[in-house]
C-alpha cells in the first residue's frame, strides 16, 4: 500500500491541544421561544411548584427521578388564545450538562425540542451542582458568543438518551400539571 | 428595521445523538427558518431509518422484506443502493445486515423472534435486492438490517441540501460527529483522539465536503461496549484499529467508509480513491496514518 504516511504531528502539540470541557450556548430563552412559536404575541410565564403529590406522580408516569422542586413554564399565546407550552428543563448525564426546551402543542404533543445550552466534562466536576439556577434569567440580552470560540468536534458522538428520558418526564408533567 | 445579516446556531435531539445546525449570510429570521426546515429533514431520515421505531421502514423491512417487496421511501432507497454499491464494492466488508450481530453484543435491542443462528454462514449474495419502484427485498430470510453506519451522514447531506435550498449561503451541520459544511468561507472541525478522548487530535478546515469518525472512544456506547463497528466476517468488533476520520465529498459516503477504513485498515486506499476521499487512520499501535490528499487543508493545531 504506497497510498498512506506517516502523520507527522508534533507530539508536544498534539499532548498541549488541551480539550477542556466543551460548553456551546446555542439559545436564549426568549430566542427559543420566537423559533418553537413564532406566531405568539406573548408568552406567560408560570412557575409551577410540585407539591408531594405531583412529584410522586410524575415519577410514576415517566419512571424518571424529578430532581427540582419545580418546573419552568411558559404560556404562548396569540392574543388570549392558548396555541401551546413552552417548558425549560435539564439534564445532567455522565459527561454532560444539557438545558433545554420542550415546544408542545395545546393537547401536550411534542412540537420539538431544542438544546439552549450544553457543557461537557470528562472530570466528573459537575455533577452536583443546580445548572437550573444559572440558566434563570438569562435573556437575550445577555452576550451571545455565536460562531466566536464554538468548536465543531468530530468524533464526539454523544447519546442524547437523557433528553429522551428528560422529555418522558416533562409530558409527564404536562399530563399532571397543566392538562 | 433592516435586517441584518447575521449567523445562527442550534442544536436538537435526533438521530440518538445532538444535532448541531450553524447557518450565516441572511437575516436571522430567514436562518431560524431555514434552520427548522433542516431538522425537519434530520427527522424524517430518522423516522425512516431508525432500527428502533417501529413504523419506521427499516423496521417495516426487517419485518416482511424476507417474505415480499416493500416498496420504501425514495431516501430509504438511495441508502440501500449506496450500500449496496459498497457492499460489492468493499467485497462484502459494508455490510448492513449485521444487526444479529450487533443484537449478540448487545449494541441492538432485539425485537421480535430472532432469526435462526447463522454465524460464519455469510453468503457472497448481497443481503438486499434492489427492485423497481422503489421496492427492496431481502435475498435471505435471516437478514436484519441496520442503516447506523450510513443513515447519520445521509441525514446530514439532507439538512445542507434544505439549507442550500432555503437559499442560505454558508453552514454547517454536526450530526454527533459526522460534519458537513458548506459556502464560501471554511469551517474549522477539531478531531477528537480516539486514544484520547479528552484531547483533540488535529483541527481541519472543511468547505463543501464531510468528515466523519469512528473509533473505539468516538463510539461509546451505554452499557460499556466500546465500539460498534463488526466485522461482518467474525461477527466481532473490530480491533486492529484505533479509530479513523474520512473526509469526502459528501457525508453519507464519509460515514460510510469510516467504518472501512477501521474495518480494512490500510487497504481501504482504493475504495477512498474511488469516492474522492482522504482518510486519518489512528492505529492501536504505531504510526497514526493518512492518506496522500489528506493533509490538504489541514492545520495540526491552534
Amino acid at each position: 500500500m504506497n497510498g498512506w504516511v506517516r502523520w507527522a504531528a508534533p507530539p508536544a502539540i498534539v499532548v498541549s491541544i488541551a480539550a477542556p470541557a466543551h460548553a456551546v450556548r446555542y439559545l436564549s430563552v426568549e430566542q427559543a421561544q420566537k423559533v418553537a412559536f413564532p406566531d405568539a404575541t406573548r408568552f406567560v410565564e408560570a412557575h409551577v411548584l410540585f407539591t408531594p403529590a405531583d412529584v410522586a406522580s410524575i415519577e410514576r408516569r415517566s419512571g424518571q427521578k424529578v430532581r427540582a422542586r419545580g418546573q419552568q413554564v411558559w404560556r404562548a399565546l396569540v392574543d388570549d388564545r392558548i396555541v401551546g407550552f413552552f417548558i425549560v428543563d435539564y439534564v445532567i448525564g455522565k459527561h454532560l450538562v444539557i438545558d433545554y426546551a420542550i415546544a408542545l402543542d395545546p393537547g401536550g404533543q411534542v412540537r420539538h425540542v431544542e438544546i439552549l445550552e450544553y457543557r461537557e466534562s470528562y472530570g466528573g466536576e459537575i455533577s452536583n451542582r443546580s445548572w437550573l439556577a444559572q440558566f434563570v434569567g438569562k435573556t437575550s440580552r445577555d452576550p451571545l458568543e455565536l460562531d466566536q470560540d464554538i468548536r465543531n468536534i468530530s468524533g464526539a458522538t454523544l447519546s442524547s438518551r437523557h433528553v429522551t428520558e428528560g422529555v418522558k418526564r416533562v409530558l409527564a408533567l404536562y399530563d399532571t400539571c397543566l392538562k | 428595521m433592516t435586517p441584518v445579516s447575521s449567523s445562527v446556531r442550534r442544536a436538537q435531539p435526533l438521530l440518538g445523538t445532538f444535532v448541531g445546525i450553524a447557518a450565516s449570510g441572511a437575516p436571522r429570521d430567514a436562518l431560524h427558518a431555514a434552520i427548522s426546515r433542516a431538522f425537519g429533514s434530520v427527522a424524517d431520515v430518522h423516522h425512516l431509518m431508525s432500527f428502533h421505531e417501529g413504523d419506521s421502514d427499516v423496521s417495516r423491512l426487517n419485518r416482511e422484506a424476507a417474505s415480499w417487496p416493500v416498496r420504501v421511501h425514495p431516501w430509504t432507497y438511495e441508502v440501500l443502493r449506496l450500500a449496496s454499491e459498497l457492499y460489492e464494492a468493499s467485497g462484502g466488508l459494508f455490510d448492513i445486515a449485521i444487526a444479529d450481530a450487533l443484537q449478540r453484543l448487545g449494541l441492538l435491542p432485539r425485537v421480535g423472534a430472532d432469526p435462526p443462528a447463522t454465524a460464519g454462514a455469510r453468503s457472497p449474495e448481497p443481503p438486499v435486492e434492489l427492485l423497481s419502484r422503489d421496492r427492496v427485498r431481502f435475498t435471505r430470510g435471516d437478514v436484519r438490517i441496520d442503516l447506523g453506519g450510513i443513515a447519520k451522514g445521509f441525514a446530514v447531506d439532507r439538512a445542507v441540501a434544505t439549507l442550500r435550498a432555503c437559499g442560505v449561503p454558508r453552514g454547517l451541520v454536526n450530526a454527533g460527529g459526522d460534519v458537513a459544511a458548506f459556502g464560501p468561507e471554511p469551517y474549522t472541525v477539531d478531531v477528537r483522539d480516539p486514544r484520547h478522548p479528552g484531547r483533540i487530535l488535529l483541527r481541519v478546515e472543511i468547505r463543501d465536503e464531510a468528515i466523519a469518525s469512528s473509533g473505539h472512544a468516538f463510539d461509546r456506547v451505554a452499557g460499556g461496549a466500546s465500539m460498534a463497528i463488526v466485522d461482518p466476517g467474525s461477527g466481532r468488533p473490530a480491533a486492529a484499529v484505533r479509530g479513523a476520520s474520512v473526509r469526502a465529498p459528501s457525508c453519507v459516503i464519509a460515514d460510510a467508509l469510516t467504518k472501512l477504513v477501521v474495518l480494512a485498515g490500510q487497504s481501504a486506499d482504493g475504495l477512498l480513491a474511488r469516492y474522492g476521499a482522504s482518510a486519518l487512520l489512528v492505529p492501536c499501535g504505531g504510526d497514526i496514518l493518512v492518506s496522500h490528499t489528506w493533509a490538504q487543508g489541514v492545520r495540526s493545531a491552534s
